[in-house]
């Protein structure tokens, strides 16, 4: 009996590697969550077009100049109070926190209107500065963001993987000290101007962004996979194919790169999310993706100097990089553990 | 070591140098060159273009033209291959060059000297970012010791997890909201600006410094929380540590005297990433808290193509950004003894 128990044991234990992290995985909830969260998301942005015409009922970009700047549909009764209510505050008086009462309950009739209305009687979270529907574009903005986000992470890691090989292979000689020049030169200096002035000049589309912040995003990847080729160079096995005369370019495709997968594919996932939050930031400066095509960045720009009064410019677009962004830095650390042979669970 | 010094000081100037022939080749990139502007007048000639362009001298080769931008024209022979229209006619007007910190004059400030419109807002970005450095280091230093030494329980966790939460969501972002809530809706704090106008007083600027100062420096203190907790759980295992505990020392002595000293110097490094991470981010919170520094003036030269002053932006941004790193070097290389000046292997 207990023999038996011990080679069923065994037999567990005879996983493949892909097999060990899926299970992992699977039993890591929080991972699991963000991988529901992402698929959630990337969902909407690929039905975008469905949930508009379907869910919402409106038109990314069709715009209607009788309900600019309109708060949500559901606050039409709350947000003049709310609006009272910070009047008081900014007065000497001293907030008048008894308004809430009154806030809540007119939201409350408020949203349970709109949960009853027809299709496109409802902005559930209000409109722009040219009367478009702010969720919608929310909605359709995923897939500019999320495209931006793969783009970027497929050049920087390209580029980070390339460089961070040759410069490990070939540490010590001068194409290793070129390779750290340009990162040095990269890594002094401000990057964030040379982004905007660029893309001022170049005006590029979601793709040519991507390029342009792939293209400056690659030396972080780019170091760590250079100081892991250094431990692992001097390796037995390594000396042992370089003995029996394999050519440069196998041994770093067979023997390295795979000692450095996780690495890469951990890092090319947070590289998503930080494109994300610069393509937000470069949009909102109004140097990224310009409208009407929505962008989480862009759509905050239409916010610059009438924030106070129309905050739902700025809260839905954040929601949602919030939502994308953790949900991928869940899904990063989760990995991070899964790829690791050395941690079992 | 001065040898190190020397050397890392060479380097750091041929990094200004490429810095400045990136920011030269803004100039080139221009897309229907830097006059493109002259475009939007109907009424303008050909002849005109032509003269504008022997004005500024954007007929002359590539090369003459950065020499002339770098190193000045008033040493240069006097023809038309070699000077500007404008320094032909009056030698008072040449291009004294980037070098001597003339970076020509404003397209859109009505002919300003770039460097004057770029000395007036440089202390405002100064100090914003050195009082963001201040705040990260002052909130960073102890969230990184107080993890390291609670690791796995509550504190702990409640810092690792507001520190992912912070990280999901642009710092900005952050700042834009704080600044409608506390300051659009409660009245807590002004809504931008460096001072109240006519009423310039350091209480008055401490309290319109206090939300920017604050929201910028998250990504540092985040950044030095994490290296700090990194290396103090490293040095932690170390033996010198058991032994200093076996032989009987407090825990604070133990803290101070082996475990911070060591953890310190990549808490070093990591100034040199945060202050340029500072000195980018400046364009966006200068953005968001209306704070008229560098930022913003680089945000309303780029919407009216105005290049000169793009490009002195780029190269003093850099030059900071150069200097600050090997401010750092320098300070690392005297700070820790085991640093090799040698060309060191990983």
């Amino acid at each position: 009996m207990s023999s038996r128990a011990d080679a069923g044991d065994l037999q567990t234990k005879q996983q493949t590697y892909a097999g060990a992290v899926f299970t992992k995985i699977y039993r890591d909830k929080i991972t699991v969550f963000a991988l529901l969260l992402l698929a959630f998301v990337i969902g909407i942005s690929v039905g975008a077009p469905w949930i508009g015409d379907n869910v919402l009922g409106f038109s990314p970009t069709k715009t209607n100049l009788r309900m600019r700047s309109k708060p949500p549909t559901w606050a039409n009764e709350a947000w003049p109070i709310f609006q009272e209510f910070t009047r008081t505050c900014n007065s000497d008086a001293g907030c008048d926190w008894s308004k809430w009462g009154a806030i809540f309950s007119a939201s409350r009739t408020g949203l349970r209107g709109c949960f009853g209305s027809g299709l496109g009687d409802c902005h559930w979270m209000g409109t722009d500065d040219a009367g478009r529907d702010v969720l919608t574009r929310a909605v359709y903005g995923g897939r500019i963001s999320l495209r931006i986000g793969l783009w970027v992470a497929t050049i920087s890691m390209t580029l980070g993987v390339a460089m961070g090989l040759v410069s490990g292979y070939y540490a010590t000689t001068w194409i290793d000290d070129i390779i750290n020049a340009i990162i040095m030169t990269l890594g002094s200096i401000p990057l964030l101007f040379l982004l905007i002035i660029l893309s001022r000049i170049f005006q590029p589309g979601p793709e040519g962004l991507a390029l342009l912040i792939g293209i400056f995003g690659w030396m972080g990847l780019s170091r760590l996979v250079r100081g892991q080729i250094f431990s692992i160079r001097e390796r037995e096995y390594i000396i042992a194919s370089q003995a029996i005369g394999a050519p440069p370019l196998r041994i770093l495709a067979r023997h390295v790169l795979p000692n450095v997968s996780s690495i890469i594919i951990v890092s090319a996932i947070f590289g998503v999310a930080g494109a994300i939050i610069a393509e937000a930031g470069l949009s909102y400066l109004g140097v990224g993706i310009g409208p009407p095509l929505p962008s989480w960045g862009n759509m905050m720009q239409g916010s610059l100097g009438n924030f106070q009064n129309a905050p739902w410019l700025v809260i839905t677009p954040g929601l949602f990089i919030f939502m994308t962004t953790l949900a991928i830095y869940l899904i990063g650390d989760g990995l991070r553990d899964a790829l690791d042979p050395w941690i079992r669970q | 070591m001065t040898r190190y010094i020397i050397r890392r000081s060479l380097q750091s100037l041929v990094l200004v140098w490429i810095s400045t022939l990136i920011g030269f080749s803004i100039y080139q990139m221009a897309p229907g060159g830097p006059l493109q502007f002259l475009d939007d007048d109907p009424r303008r000639t050909q002849a005109d273009v032509e003269r504008l362009e022997r004005v500024y001298g954007i007929d002359r080769t590539v090369a003459v033209q950065y020499v002339a931008w770098a190193f000045g024209e008033d040493w240069l022979p006097q023809t038309d291959f070699w000077r500007s229209g404008r320094c032909l006619n009056d030698a008072g007007s040449c291009a004294k060059g980037v070098v001597r910190l003339d970076f020509g004059r404003s397209f859109s400030f009505k002919g300003t000297p770039v460097i004057k419109l770029i000395a007036e807002r440089i202390p405002a970005t100064f100090t914003l970012a050195f009082t963001s450095l201040l705040i990260s280091v002052g909130i960073g230093f102890p969230l990184g010791i107080i993890a390291a030494l609670n690791r796995g329980r509550w504190p702990d966790n409640v810092i690792r997890v507001s520190t992912v939460l912070l990280n999901t969501v642009p710092e900005w972002w952050i700042g834009l909201l704080l600044l409608i809530i506390l300051g659009g809706y409660l009245g807590l704090v002004p809504l931008g600006g460096m001072c109240t106008i006519g009423d310039c007083t350091w209480q008055s600027r401490m309290h319109h410094l206090l939300l920017p100062a604050t929201v910028s420096a998250i990504g540092g203190w985040i950044g030095f929380s994490r290296i700090l907790r990194f290396e103090m759980l490293e040095v932690l295992n170390m033996d010198y540590v058991r032994t200093a505990r076996a032989k009987g020392l407090s825990q604070r002595t133990v803290l101070w005297r082996h475990v911070l000293r060591n953890a310190m110097m990549p808490f070093v490094t990591g100034l040199s990433g945060i202050f340029l991470m500072i000195l980018s981010g400046s364009v966006l919170f200068e953005m968001v808290f209306s704070w008229p520094g560098m930022g913003r003036l680089a945000i309303n030269a780029i919407n009216a193509r105005d290049y000169p002053v793009m490009m002195a932006l780029f190269v003093i941004s850099s030059f900071l950004g150069i200097l600050g790193v090997l401010m750092v070097d320098i300070l690392y290389s005297v700070v820790d003894p085991r640093v090799r000046y040698d060309r060191t292997v990983a």
